[in-house]
């Protein structure tokens, strides 16, 4: 169980809320409305006080029970050695010896086989998402946070994703920051929304999508056209 | 080209200590009796094991701090522990007389004095900031620098020289004394880095994704800090603070190998430590009266090939 009392760091206001084992949480906001704040407080890259793991604070925990736990995914890929391959980095996500077998099932899973010898640094940001997806499957933490996962993917790559999430069997809890409201909806997990570093909403999936409530959060910006949620660049104001 | 290479510094290694201003004759120097024994066991000998694990210390400290602090730029000479070994040894040279065994001691107790104050302020520093931890090294090297002047302008005139000849940096050594903490500090350096290994590698990626895989990240950083800059101050203590080898031996190991740094540890050892032969070679053997200053050479020599090692890469990439 996690579990966040008050948390009160950098942007964020009084953010508590507790996630169960075999719970998954899309998280929403605006820019700047605190999601990365606070997936970074909870995986302790910034140091809080207020994030528990079955009732234990998260910086009390040894530093590799607290990596099996929880791990985070940034948005872009940071590599400084210029010369760190892709197998590298992929079996630097093991937490004994590598498991060359596992790491070239997820490979082929992702379509990046042909990219395993190239230096991390010149892969494109598509490819460095996927290779970040990569990696963070291979490290099977308990809580896995996924900051933007489909961001920069194009649309096959992002229904690849979609899939992925949604199949069970890469990820035991998943929190994902997203923008996409469409793939929130389709992914049906209990959405916190945050705004202005303190939460406004969080809830059944269903109830975030209630027309009204989406209205109150997003004025006209968003339309549900046939079940799926789309931007409206005609917004008229 | 790696075999060719590795071939080639062996023949340095090897010829040596034969050339010089006197030629050691090869057939003399089983022969305790002759000259040219006295002269390859106490002088020549020696020195080229003091210059190669100089070289070897230094270019490992630099591949070192480059992984740390990961800036191509940054050596133990960029965060003043060098510059505090001399402001030691000028200390030593205008108050205590220019004793050998209190140059040796000052330098040392100087460049170590400065990790204690990188390692303490780096305590008041949150987590790895590691750049707020070079800018705290450039701002102690100013001190010193500002020191070095005062003691510049108490000195007398041979004083001045002796502290101007030692920031030249000078492998003349004689007998094993002096050769024994440094080949030990440079052996205990080598093993532990390389059982630093792995956690070395996770830091190359990000010290995010390290923390990430559950490395402990600052401390991991400040004993490979510490580590590295006790095996830098004796290496110092005893030559003199030699620049520019631990800047350019990394990068050029990284051009030639093009892999990540964890795997370059025993390449940069040994050629950094070959590189320093080979200028300690050419010092001796042009110099007419006394032996040009090493740090001259090294310049010289490193500069131009890291330059045309760069923008050879730079074509090869197009």
């Amino acid at each position: 169980m996690l579990h966040v009392a008050d948390l009160t760091c950098q942007i964020l206001k009084n953010v508590g809320f507790t996630l169960r084992e075999g719970e998954n949480v899309t998280i929403l906001g605006n820019n700047g409305s605190g999601k990365t704040t606070l997936a970074r407080a909870l995986c302790h890259l910034i140091p809080s006080e207020s994030v528990f793991w079955e009732g234990k604070k998260i910086g009390e925990i040894a530093h590799h029970l607290r990596s099996q736990t929880i791990n985070y995914v940034p948005t872009s890929l940071e590599v400084y050695d210029e010369y760190l391959s892709v197998t590298d980095y992929l079996d630097l996500n093991f937490f004994e010896s590598s498991n060359p077998q596992m790491r070239e099932e997820i490979l082929r899973v992702l379509e990046i086989e042909h990219l395993r010898h190239s230096p991390c640094q010149s892969l494109s940001s598509g490819e460095s998402s996927l290779l970040l997806i990569a990696g963070a499957i291979l490290h099977r933490a308990k809580y896995t946070i996924l900051d933007e996962p489909t961001a920069n993917l194009d649309q096959a790559k992002k229904v690849k994703i979609y899939r992925l999430l949604k199949s069970g069997s890469y990820f035991q809890n998943k929190i994902i920051i997203t923008h996409d409201l469409n793939l929130a909806y389709k992914l049906g997990y209990d959405v916190l929304y945050l705004e202005e570093g303190g939460v406004r909403f969080f809830g059944p999936c269903g109830d975030f999508f209630d027309p009204t409530h989406l209205e109150s959060c997003f004025g006209n910006a968003v339309q549900n056209i046939g079940g799926n949620f789309v931007v409206n660049y005609d917004e008229v104001r | 080209m790696k075999y060719v290479s590795f071939v080639l510094a062996l023949a340095v290694l090897v010829i040596a200590p034969f050339f010089g201003e006197i030629a050691v004759h090869i057939e003399e120097i089983f022969n305790p009796e002759s000259s040219s024994s006295m002269l390859f066991w106490e002088i020549r000998f020696p020195r080229v094991i003091v210059a190669f694990c100089s070289g070897a210390i230094l270019s490992l400290a630099g591949l070192v701090f480059q992984s740390v602090f990961r800036n191509p730029l940054t050596t133990p000479f960029t965060l003043g522990v060098a510059s505090g070994a001399t402001l030691g040894t000028a200390l030593a040279i205008v108050f205590l007389g220019g004793l050998l065994f209190w140059q040796y001691a000052l330098s040392f107790i100087g460049a170590l004095l400065t990790v204690i104050v990188l390692f303490l302020l780096s305590r008041s520093l949150k987590s790895a900031q590691t750049l707020s931890l070079l800018l705290v090294g450039i701002a102690l090297s100013f001190f010193y620098s500002a020191a070095l002047m005062v003691l510049y302008y108490l000195s007398d005139f041979e004083q001045s020289y002796s502290i101007v000849r030692f920031t030249m940096g000078s492998l003349n050594v004689v007998g094993f004394d002096t050769a024994y903490p440094i080949v030990i500090a440079s052996l205990l350096f080598l093993s532990a880095i390389h059982w630093q290994r792995k956690p070395l590698r996770l830091l190359l990626t990000s010290l995010d994704f390290a923390f990430l895989k559950g490395l402990h990240v600052t401390r991991l950083v400040m004993s490979l800090l510490l580590i590295t800059s006790m095996a830098v101050a004796v290496c110092v203590s005893v030559v003199g603070p030699i620049g520019f080898v631990g800047l350019i031996v990394p990068h050029i190991i990284k051009l030639l190998y093009r892999r990540s740094s964890d795997t370059l540890i025993f390449p940069t050892f040994f050629y950094g430590g070959i590189f320093l032969v080979a200028c300690d070679l050419i010092a001796r053997n042009l110099g007419a009266a006394s032996d040009i200053p090493i740090g001259v050479v090294t310049s010289f020599l490193g500069g131009p090939f890291f330059i045309y090692l760069i923008l050879h890469r730079h074509k090869g990439s197009r």
